[in-house]
């Protein structure tokens, strides 16, 4: 049987990558289905589907965003997957490889093996679905806590009420970390009460002497339930103010996502005014970020009165969002079909008063941070991020854009109020902190041209719409570029006024696993200014395990005691 | 070094006077929910909209009262209750100073009387959400008999309203031609 | 696997027992409050939050609002602390490593539950992963709520802590007054207008924006007067100032004069 070749429409972006992937699989694809003009879903067949993936990946300039799984045996009877790939070659678009794996076995062949950025994503489906990717090396858990019961697997619709919480079971951690190191080597324990920003995770540094061999963390202890809730206590609009809580930093790029998402589900038009207004959110979002994280570099390589000079600069962008939004962080300005409050004369003026401020004094302070001798001897060289091992993982934001990748969802994939915008994209090629640092630089004086030219284009009109009605078991991609990179949130919508699934994937998640890479080579003090040059949204809790390879020892050290380590370089807690 | 000496010079005293002298917020800042119980209908709306279910409303038939309360302590001060209020009776302030050294403290209720159903006499909605629906329906019904048609809708309970319907289903011409067809 | 839930599934927030604390510690305590005369060590422990708190914490300690003027200090080891602050729902994951931090720190210590989550579980207070608060697994002095609170808020809630300032809030319960009622609002307008006037505006400007500038359209419609309507409605939008508004306030007015045409 042949599938029947769709006719490639002008209209759509990306059908002639479908059409190319027909021609070189001419019996992979089950089933073609369009969401938007710029986002199309591939029915695959399950032994085809790592094929389906690594074509569009590898000869497509195919970016692995997300991957969601999905229980739709009320629907037809199977579980789903679905991959959503970012096309980032010559058409600009989304194609998302689905394929059902039958209720009765559970199995699917892992795609890891021909994609490793699939690698976290197949984890997760199998925590929280109970499918198994055949093939897939690293058999532990990534997001469920380690004395979660065996088989219980939280978002399939016949597991468990979304309130049950099984007793606790035991008190110590059993996660295995790896170590590809050949000799032996030493372990350096790091978190989980923290590393670089007082959130949980747990690092575990395998060192000869005081220098890097491998390096494995163990996230997610901050898991708490909130696909599952999304699903079960929530309505459409209740869940935007859920996404503002995925992260404390950038939950607004998250909240934009989701709504993006059931608004290209629904096909509703969002009023242009709300589009640039979410626009202007998110690059207020931005330079509060960026500030926070380059006030964080200037801590990290010991020079604190750049940190307190930068944090005090910064309560210019938290009056921002206040002045626009009502509250100094989780702005809460979201509903699907628009914004809850307009920008008006008054704050437009505000708003451009504050960003002249900011403009002139972040100048000032990047010369100080720049002139700072220390540090181009701490950043440049350090830490790098191969850019094969980036293609091959598909990191996002700055991470990726240090290593010479030309990715921002903003430019790629125009959301929002972006359409219109000029706008660079930010690459550096030292592939290093610095080269991150740098990028981060450039953007925050980017975003504050970005939300002067969006304030004076915006169209009057509207700012939300009510005009519209949910329609059962529509899907599609939303997303968004968050100060760390594309957040991406699939959402498919209910029969009973409320999601199906959300399967959200922040910016950090796509992230870490480079970060092993990144630490490999490098000295044990560097090891916190690292990870916080991939910005890092996780909450960390304070010890670093060093395992040394020669000496066969571990040695747990307080994170804290890494940090000083890091800032003074002298006296190693090693020794 | 010295870009940075100058730059804490110019800078000068940064710091506010806060919690000496007070602190300057927003015009439209999202603190603390104001609740006018006086002018709330215990409609419920909000605590629908609620994502945190900060929001709650607990009947007691036996009392024949309707409890609506807030936990400050859950709010995430989004605003939905202003936006879905039908009646202004709750409003974010810009007061932040909510913290507490005692839990109950957080927690503020409103009681309110449910109305008797006109058909059964049992408590079932409250009395000034009735009153509220019945002012309505006399600024805006078209005739006095729809008005009057109307307010006895509003004053019956949904029990006897089921009850009063499959009566007039079952008496109608319509069932009994259905039924003689069958 | 399907496995039912029960009530107590959803109620417990565990089986663990509650911490007590003995009488001398309770002691210890308020002599700490009451005369502290001393920097307060402040150590953070992160249950599981988004980050919102902890990122205002770290406003607070900053330039700005610089809660280092009080002598509170944030500390990189429990060890050192005299205030615990935790943050988050606690998740299934962070109950052992926040017990760790609260055995460590010695006695007398003041713990401190910060932002919704830590007061109550906030928006997750139900979720299969958390167990719904910092006082679900330890005993709590002081809950500082906001989602998350602002740099003043917490400067406000250490002032509490300490015992400089008292705490604001009461409990307080209304019972409905005999014939208490609600009076429709703008009673001269026709009800059916003044819910597209109100509608048209938060469509335009939001709920908080809109609404203000809804119900000063409102008020004008209803002043009495010999001046036709469509004059005033005019008159009242060319006196604006802020052409956005004055783009809002037509649009009220040709909700209005649709509707009555």
């Amino acid at each position: 049987m042949h599938a029947p070749t769709a006719t490639p429409d002008a209209a759509r972006v990306g059908s002639d990558t479908i059409a190319a992937l027909r021609l070189k699989l001419p019996h992979a694809v089950l089933d073609e289905s369009w969401q938007t003009p710029t986002q199309a879903t591939l029915t695959v067949k399950l032994d085809e589907l790592p094929n389906v993936v690594s074509t569009l990946y590898h000869e497509h300039d195919g970016w692995l965003s997300v991957m969601a799984g999905n229980d739709e045996r009320t629907i037809n009877g199977n579980f789903a997957l679905y991959y959503a790939l970012s096309m980032e070659g010559a058409e600009k678009s989304f194609i998302v490889v689905r394929a059902e794996v039958p209720a009765a076995t559970e199995e699917f062949p892992s795609v890891t093996p021909l994609v490793p950025a699939a690698v976290w994503h197949e984890r997760e489906v199998r925590d929280m679905f109970g499918l198994t990717p055949v093939g897939l090396p690293d058999e532990r858990r990534l997001v469920l806590p380690d004395d979660w019961p065996d088989g219980l697997h939280p978002l399939r619709k016949d597991s468990m009420d979304y309130r049950l919480r099984p007793e606790p079971t035991g008190d110590d951690e059993t996660y295995q970390f790896k170590n590809d190191a050949k000799g032996e080597t030493t372990v350096v324990p790091l978190g989980p009460l923290h590393i670089t920003s007082d959130e949980p995770g747990h690092f575990r540094l395998f060192v000869d002497g005081e220098d890097i061999i491998d390096a494995d963390y163990r996230m997610f202890y901050v898991h708490r339930g909130m696909e599952k809730v999304a699903e079960t206590r929530m309505g459409y609009n209740e869940v935007t103010f859920l996404a503002d809580r995925v992260c404390g930093i950038c939950g607004y790029a998250h909240s934009v996502a989701y709504t993006t998402s059931i608004e290209n589900a629904l096909g509703i038009a969002v009023p242009a005014r709300a589009q640039a207004i979410r626009s202007v959110l998110l690059e207020t979002e931005r330079l509060h970020s960026h500030l926070l994280n380059l006030g964080l570099a200037c801590h990290f390589v010991g020079f604190d009165t750049g940190f307190m000079q930068f944090f005090r600069v910064r309560e210019k962008t938290m009056t921002l969002a206040e002045m626009l939004t009502g509250s100094r962080k989780t702005y809460a300005l979201n509903l699907i079909g628009g914004v809850r409050r307009d920008i008006l004369g008054e704050q437009h003026v505000a708003t451009l008063r504050l960003i002249g401020e900011l403009r002139e004094e972040v100048t000032r302070l990047v010369e100080m941070l720049l002139a700072t001798p220390n540090l181009e001897g701490r950043v440049k060289g350090v830490g790098i991020l191969d850019p094969g091992i980036a293609r091959e993982y598909s990191p996002v934001g700055p991470t990726v854009r240090g290593s010479g990748h030309r990715r921002d969802t903003r430019v790629d994939h125009a959301f929002a109020g972006y359409g219109g915008v000029a706008m660079p994209v930010n690459v550096g090629d030292g592939c290093d902190v610095l080269s991150r640092t740098l990028v981060r630089v450039s953007e925050f004086f980017d975003s504050l041209s970005i939300i002067e030219q969006i304030l004076a284009d915006a169209p009057g009109g509207p700012v939300l719409t009510e005009d519209f009605t949910y329609k059962p078991h529509k899907f599609a991609l939303g997303f968004t570029e968050a100060p760390r990179g594309e957040d991406i949130h699939w959402s498919m919508t209910g029969d009973n006024q409320k999601l199906f699934r959300w399967r959200c994937r922040a910016s950090t998640y796509a992230n870490w696993p480079v970060l092993r890479y990144m630490l490999r080579g490098n000295t044990v003090s560097d090891a916190p200014l690292i990870v916080a040059s991939i910005d890092p949204c996780y909450s960390c809790t304070d010890r670093v395990t060093v395992v040394d390879v020669n000496k066969a020892s571990s040695v747990t050290v307080p994170y804290k005691e890494m940090e000083r380590y890091c800032r003074e370089r002298t006296n190693s807690p090693l020794k | 070094m010295f870009k940075l000496l100058k730059e804490v010079l110019r800078t000068g005293e940064a710091t506010v006077k806060y919690p000496f002298a007070p602190v300057e917020v927003a015009k439209d800042f999202r603190g603390k929910p104001e609740h006018q119980a006086a002018n709330c209908i215990a409609c419920a709306a909000c605590t629908v909209a609620c994502p945190a279910n900060a929001l709650g409303m607990e009947t007691d038939a036996g009392a024949g009262t309707r409890t609506w309360s807030i936990n400050y302590g859950r709010c995430v001060f989004c605003g939905r209750c202003e936006e879905v209020c039908p009646t202004d009776a709750i409003r974010l302030t810009p007061d932040f100073e909510l913290a507490v050294a005692v839990k109950a403290d957080l927690v503020r209720t409103a009681v309110f009387r449910l109305a008797p159903c006109v058909a059964c006499g049992k408590p079932f909605a409250p009395e000034k959400e009735v009153a509220y629906v019945t002012a309505l329906i006399e600024a805006t019904a078209p005739s006095e008999a729809d008005a009057e048609r109307r307010r006895q809708l509003v004053a019956t309970c949904p029990a006897c309203k089921r009850a009063h319907d499959l009566g007039q289903i079952a008496g109608s011409r319509v069932v009994r031609a259905m039924e003689t067809s069958r | 696997m399907t496995r039912h839930i029960t009530e107590t599934d959803v109620r417990a927030a565990g089986p663990f027992a509650k911490i007590d604390t003995p009488a001398d510690v309770v002691r210890m305590k308020s002599a700490l409050l009451k005369d502290i005369r001393r920097s307060a060590y402040v150590y953070r422990v992160d249950c599981g939050g988004c980050n919102a708190c902890e990122i205002e914490i770290f406003a607070s300690i900053t330039p700005v609002f610089d809660a280092e003027r009080f002598g509170i200090k944030v500390v990189a080891s429990p060890r050192h602390a005299d205030i615990l602050l935790f943050t988050g729902a606690v998740t299934r994951s962070m109950r052992m490593p926040a017990l760790r931090a609260y055995e460590a720190a010695p006695d007398p210590k003041i713990v401190v539950s910060y932002g919704a989550c830590g007061v109550s579980g906030g928006i997750f207070h139900d979720l299969y992963c958390v167990w719904g608060g910092t006082d679900k697994i330890l005993p709590v002095d002081v809950y500082i709520p906001g989602c998350p609170p602002t740099p003043a808020a917490t400067v406000y809630g250490f002032a509490v802590a300490l015992g400089l300032l008292g705490q604001k809030l009461k409990a307080e319960t209304h019972v409905q007054a005999e014939g208490e009622r609600v009076a429709v609002a703008h009673p001269s307008i026709p009800y059916n207008l003044r819910v597209l006037v109100e509608r048209e505006a938060r469509r335009m400007a939001g709920y908080r924006q809109g609404g203000d500038i809804a119900e000063k359209f409102l008020v004008m419609l209803e002043q009495p007067g010999l001046v036709p309507l469509t004059d005033r409605m005019s008159t009242f939008a060319a006196a604006e100032t802020d052409p956005r508004v004055a783009e809002i306030l037509a649009r009220l007015g040709d909700v209005v004069t649709e509707a009555i045409a």
